[in-house]
């Protein structure tokens, strides 16, 4: 009915603009706030919300007592729902918005089929187009359906009513993918009063790291991405999100990383539950923490501290340790690999080890004889004006970053060509890299290069490459 | 009469106690060369103090010389027996341009480093003051262009509490920056500023020749300011006092004299 047909009818009606995103979220919302009674849920359309209790129930007292305190909690915020358990997804989905009799509706295990039959086929989830169809032939209830042959109902009205009708009997799995990542390890803490005091709510965290820890070390196990959840009595929930660098399960560690960040709760008007959640573990052999009431003396303890401090405020991606690899392409020799990840063992590369007293390298007499490197090395190099005179000559004079350079001397050209073993690698002319150490007026050393050659298609083009000491 | 005299060793060292405080407290760190360490209080680089290093002109904004001069001080740092735990030492820095066979050129072995990625000063500033926190790290490194006197002074006295050696390595964007920024006053221990000169011909032999440096201690608390030229005489980044203190630019070498390599 338009709007003003209803107004005509009713002048007094109050209206709203639909707002279908904030629904939507708001949604997500309640879906989120019903993780207090199981980690798996999810927005179900756009007017429902699943919850997976399989093996949570009995935490509430079974599951008429967990649909009550579902049942007062929603009346508390002043949201009206019908609320259905049943074995499987179709089955509570069809009770729940079809079902006769007062919320909530509990189906008694194993009894799918009689409780589904009475009701109107469109509880099978199926599209507008297809419940019409199967009306116009007389099949109004689901238990018609089940009353007729499968493969004539799959072959005139598809496969997706045979499917729904398994899947609401529970003869056909339907998996339910929750809301966000399914956490391993949970544990939680109820509060018989709302809490909002800042002590309270790091007692808690406290409480809930302490409880977190013996699962972990029951599995050789250290968590290395948590999520610190506080349900808010208004149903929103603020979350804390911790990755470490490595895996840890050190209490005291954890708790001071969620410490930090403990300000930026907002309690509201009040929070009754905390769960904690541990995404990711990773194996972590027992070890020695320490005598209790001892502080940490560990260095290593203190270092590992310090990288989760930087890693959570700047993201673990800042962190990184220059690796050497085997390769002579200057960009690839050094590179920068994420502190997260475990130094290889065995077999690594190791960068060229500083020999205390040693001559210049040229001098040392041994096989293999290092050209220098640069102390700063440009990634990509950075492309400059330069003129030379023959084609194998440095250049002369080059202009880089506003600055022109006059070059005095020089050394090279130490030619590279690219890895074409590798899959990117090219054999081509053109990657082909002269390289040459020049110094200018200022006694100022570059790593310039020449890419490509004379007499090709492209004329060679200059870079620099990096800056020497 | 000889009562005072008995007592002047005495008063001296207090007064350098008063004077120089860190040095007194953490030690110091020996540069190897008596011409340089004689001139610094205590004999060397105060440990557990913040010192602040850049260069000149263009190495004002790429920053090379000043990581290669930290670089040789932290390779020395890091090998010491004394140092604490093995040597871990936090290097945070906007751009990610250092280069590993380079450090190892200057005796800092790549695999000590922590690089910590920050895009802004105040981030970077932030991240050394965790790290002069943490016992265990050798060093802390930060390459920042704007530093705010306060927050020089709060590095300086997280370097005194814990002990552990900072370095403020100045990278400016441009010229204007460096030029508002490089006479600030801030709490640093010394500053010194490290310019490049043009090598000296080796004889017989064309081609770039040893690097060799100016290098200006242009503050220090409880000491002068100085000015050495050296030329880095290996592989290890340890510097050594070039035979001839004369700066004498080189003339310039012309084009077919370059000598070739491989």
């Amino acid at each position: 009915m338009p709007l003003a047909d209803a107004l005509s009818f009713f002048p007094g009606l109050a209206t709203a603009a639909a707002e279908p995103a904030e629904d939507i979220a708001a949604l997500r919302r309640l879906a989120e706030w019903c993780g207090r009674y199981s980690p798996w849920t999810a927005p179900d359309g756009a007017d429902g919300v699943r919850v997976e209790i399989t093996g949570s129930a009995h935490l509430w007292g079974g599951e008429p007592a967990l649909a009550a305190d579902l049942m007062a909690r929603l009346d508390r915020r002043h949201l009206a729902g019908r609320i259905a358990i049943a074995d499987t997804l179709g089955a509570a989905w069809a009770t729940a918005r079809f079902a006769e009799g007062k919320s909530p509706v509990i189906l008694p295990p194993g009894d799918c089929g009689a409780a589904l039959a009475p009701l109107p086929v469109e509880a099978l989830r199926l599209d507008l187009v297809t419940a019409q169809g199967l009306r116009r032939v007389g099949l109004k209830r689901v238990g018609d359906l089940s009353a007729m042959p499968r493969d004539a109902l799959a072959r005139r009205f598809g496969q997706i009513v045979t499917q729904r009708l398994d899947q609401a009997q529970g003869d056909l799995p339907e998996p339910l993918s929750p809301l966000g990542e399914a956490p391993t390890r949970r544990v939680r803490l109820s509060f018989a009063e709302p809490v909002a005091d800042p002590a309270d709510l790091l007692l808690a965290t406290e409480r809930l790291v302490e409880d977190l820890i013996p699962r972990l070390a029951q599995e050789g196990a250290g968590a290395r991405r948590l999520d610190l959840g506080f349900h808010r009595v208004d149903g929103r929930v603020e979350r804390i999100r911790l990755g470490t660098a490595r895996p840890s399960r050190d209490q005291r560690h954890l708790t001071a990383l969620f410490k930090e960040r403990l300000d930026t709760i907002d309690p509201g008007l009040g929070i009754e539950d905390v769960i904690l959640a541990a995404f990711m573990v990773e194996p972590l052999p027992p070890e020695q923490i320490g005598l209790a009431g001892h502080a940490p003396t560990n260095e290593t303890n203190s270092i590992a501290l310090l990288l989760d401090r930087l890693g959570n405020r700047l993201g673990l991606a800042a962190l990184s340790r220059l690796d050497p690899r085997a390769s002579h392409i200057p960009e690839r020799a050094s590179v920068y690999v994420p502190i997260s990840v475990a130094p290889a063992k065995t077999g690594a590369q190791r960068h060229p080890a500083p020999v205390p007293g040693s001559l210049d390298p040229r001098l040392r007499g041994d096989d293999e004889i290092r050209p220098p490197r640069p102390i700063r090395l440009f990634d990509p190099p950075e492309p400059v004006e330069a003129f030379w005179l023959l084609p194998d000559d440095p250049p002369f004079r080059f202009a880089w970053r506003r600055r022109r350079h006059r070059v005095t001397r020089a050394d090279g050209p130490e030619r590279i060509a690219d890895e074409w073993w590798r899959p990117e690698g090219s054999s081509a002319v053109d990657a082909i890299r002269d390289y040459y150490r020049v110094e200018d007026e200022e006694g100022r050393r570059f790593w310039l290069f020449r890419m490509g050659l004379h007499g090709h298609d492209h004329p060679p083009r200059w870079f620099v490459h990096g800056v020497f000491s | 009469m000889t009562d005072w005299r008995a007592r002047l060793p005495e008063l001296r060292e207090r007064i350098r106690r008063i004077e120089r405080p860190t040095a007194a407290v953490h030690g110091v760190l020996p540069f190897g060369i008596a011409a340089i360490d004689q001139l610094l209080p205590g004999g060397g680089l105060a440990r557990g103090a913040l010192h602040e290093i850049y260069g000149v002109g263009g190495d004002e904004e790429d920053g090379a010389l000043a990581a290669a001069f930290v670089a040789g001080i932290l390779g020395r740092l890091t090998t010491q027996k004394s140092s604490a735990g093995d040597g871990t030492v936090l290097w945070c820095l906007s751009r990610p341009d250092l280069y590993g066979p380079g450090l190892a050129a200057h005796g800092l072995d790549p695999a000590r480093l922590v690089l910590v990625r920050a895009p802004r000063d105040t981030e970077i500033l932030w991240a050394l003051e965790e790290g002069l926190r943490a016992p265990g790290i050798a060093a802390v490194v930060g390459e920042v262009g704007t530093l705010a006197a306060v927050a020089s002074r709060r590095l300086q006295l997280a370097a005194e509490r814990s002990g552990i050696t900072a370095f403020l390595l100045r990278r400016w964007r441009d010229g204007g920056q460096a030029a508002r920024e490089r006479n600030l006053p801030n709490a640093a221990v010394t500053r010194w500023r490290i310019a490049e000169l043009p090598s000296l011909p080796t004889l017989g032999e064309p081609g770039v020749g040893h690097p060799r440096w100016r290098i200006e201690l242009l503050r220090c608390r409880g000491g002068e300011p100085v000015c050495w030229e050296v030329e880095e005489a290996d592989a290890t980044g340890h510097v050594s006092l070039a035979s001839a203190l004369a700066d004498r630019p080189a003339p310039p070498v012309p084009a077919q004299q370059f000598r070739l390599v491989g």
